[in-house]
């Protein structure tokens, strides 16, 4: 069983995770905080409990690999790889700037700390097999992650992934869906027939898990599980869009909007965390 | 020894060759293996043959994965899957992060699709990648200029695109005329009436057509352009400069593709008349090969009446 205090550890940095991601996307006047949000707490947990990495070399061949396919999330990404160590906070101010560090989407030759450019939907799990392969074909021992979005898997591509993920047994492949139930649109209830989402991927051959996405104990067990398995395992992660600030959650005109001083300010004090830190 | 008898064959046969020398190159297959006549890598090299199903996406996909953790895989299966259905998989997660991925794309041009009819007939694809920035473009005129290619593709770091046929293409070079990637290679001299550029699977023509005028007494230079990008744009206008007038020839569409390449290198640095034989922005049909380049305005005689055309123009 997990340490309560590491929980609260846990909790602390996804609360500045999303401060972060309001500061940022209120800065660069331009970003999606509500997605940002609702997948904050899973990149927490990657990225300050599970991934065996080494922000001094971001590089390291051995390391475990992170794809975020549903790249406009990216604000809680940079905001992990910051206050990892992999550059200065300082960069959040460039956000979607000219010649920035912190590209609109995620750019692998660009960022320190990124493993896969993304952005255009549906691709990360396609990557995150070829990275599995290639992890089979050394003989090394890492592990690759991959969060994609409930709306994203609408694509067809993530289906031949899952086929060939299947195909090549990678039990070194995690996947999170990110499930809060919205996309650009509407809810995904509405747009797609694609509810509900885990028969799919049990239909795939998948290991299959559905957890509360913002349950750090829920979400350890869950990747502590996958790991387990001789297969590629999904976790379904129910999730808030816009989780942690309650102008924000499950208003999907937060899906790409702007805070005011206000929102921030609100935000400060929701959260807790320090806007400038 | 050398091996091999078709375009396909010989990029199978370059790649078990690079392959028993160096780990990291492996071979991803959307359902191809047969169709890129690869069987013998695969029984070589069982851990180094990546089947992904037919899934030409997921296929660019997997191997962006692959070259990002320091592999070197090959994508091979017919050019337009790559260069259309998987256009925006090349573009963004292989040639944006400058991936070390090589695309052998087959059944380029209407020659290579022939009695497939459009749906595989590939006559766009070079168009399409030439647009993408940081992707280097070749399109050889036969089995031994493919297999010395694919050698030369695999020792430089970053995204190729390469173009192989279906089993129908003539022998225009020696088993062992080298190739020097980006640059162009002479391969007739009659004179310096005209200037023929050509490349791909329709070199043999070009040379037809040159033999043809050169007896008629116009004499042209003919160069194989066999690396469109980048282009060797010293080569190219050094020919255009002494011979003032220029035909290009091509099987892919008139757009995109060599006859653009070359326009450009004239009007940036010598401007001449060109003429432009190739596929004139239509759909073409099913036929035999020889047949549906002879249709389509790529018959040996429109290269002959084209050069004629230009050197009439010629100030």
């Amino acid at each position: 069983m997990l340490e309560t205090n590491s929980v609260a550890k846990l909790q602390k940095i996804a609360n500045q995770l999303r401060l972060d991601v309001v500061k940022m996307v209120h800065d660069a006047k331009d970003g999606h905080p509500g997605p940002a949000l609702s997948a904050a707490d899973i990149i927490t947990t990657l990225y300050f409990r599970e991934l065996n990495i080494d922000p001094s070399n971001p590089k390291w061949a051995d390391r475990d690999r992170f794809i975020l396919s549903k790249g406009h999330a990216c604000p809680a990404l940079y905001a992990a790889l910051a206050r990892k160590g992999y550059f200065s906070v300082e960069e959040f101010q460039g956000l979607r700037g000219l010649g920035c560090l912190l590209q609109g989407h995620p750019c692998m030759k660009k960022t320190p700390g990124i493993d896969m450019t993304s952005g255009s939907l549906g691709n990360g799990l396609s990557i995150g097999v070829g990275m599995a392969i290639a992890a089979k074909y050394r003989k090394k021992s890492y592990n690759t992650f991959v969060i994609l979005g409930d709306g994203e898997i609408q694509e067809g591509i993530v289906w031949e992934a899952a086929m060939c993920a299947k195909r090549y047994q990678l039990n070194n492949l995690i996947v999170f869906v990110d499930h809060n139930g919205w996309q650009s649109g509407g809810q995904v209830k509405d747009i797609s027939g694609l509810l509900p989402i885990l028969p799919k991927w049990e239909a795939f051959g998948w290991h299959c898990q559905t957890i509360d996405g913002h349950d750090f104990t829920q979400i350890i067990t869950a990747i502590d599980n996958a790991k387990k398995t001789p297969g590629p395992s999904v976790i379904i992660a129910k999730t808030i869009k816009g989780k942690g600030l309650p102008y924000m959650e499950n208003d999907n005109s937060w899906h790409k909007r702007v805070p005011t001083d206000e929102e921030l300010a609100v935000a400060v004090e929701v959260l807790g965390g320090n806007a400038n830190a | 020894m050398l091996s091999y008898k078709g375009t396909r064959e010989a990029f199978t046969k370059a790649l078990i060759d690079l392959s028993a020398e160096d780990d990291r190159f492996l071979l991803v297959s959307p359902d191809s293996l047969k169709a890129m006549r690869a069987t013998p890598f695969a029984e070589l090299y069982p851990d180094r043959y990546i089947e992904v199903g037919i899934a030409e996406q997921n296929a660019v996909a997997v191997a962006a994965g692959l070259a990002s953790c320091g592999l070197v895989p090959f994508v091979a299966t017919y050019g337009g899957f790559i260069t259309m259905r998987a256009c925006e998989q090349l573009r963004t997660f292989v040639a944006y992060p400058r991936l070390n991925v090589k695309f052998i794309g087959i059944n380029s041009g209407v020659f290579g699709g022939e009695r497939e009819g459009v749906t595989h007939q590939f006559f766009e694809d070079l168009g399409i990648v030439r647009s993408i920035p940081g992707i280097t473009v070749v399109a050889p005129a036969d089995e031994h200029q493919v297999y010395h290619a694919v050698k030369a593709i695999a020792n430089i770091d970053g995204p190729v695109y390469l173009r192989a046929g279906n089993g129908r293409e003539h022998v225009v070079y020696d088993q062992d005329t080298p190739f020097e990637l980006g640059k162009i290679k002479i391969l007739k001299k009659y004179g310096t009436d005209v200037a023929l550029f050509a490349n791909g699977f329709i070199m043999n023509r070009a040379l037809e057509a040159a033999e043809i005028l050169n007896a008629q007494g116009i004499k042209v230079t003919l160069a194989d352009v066999h690396t469109l990008k980048p282009i060797d744009v010293e080569g190219v206008t050094k020919i255009l400069a002494k011979c003032g007038a220029a035909v290009t020839v091509e099987d892919h569409n008139i757009i995109g593709g060599l006859a653009d390449a070359v326009a450009k290198v004239s009007t940036d640095h010598c401007p001449t008349p060109i003429g432009r034989i190739g596929l004139q922005d239509v759909f073409p049909g099913s036929g035999p090969a020889e047949a549906v380049l002879d249709c389509y305005g790529m018959a040996v005689q429109d290269i002959v009446k084209a050069v004629k055309t230009v050197l009439s123009k010629k100030r």
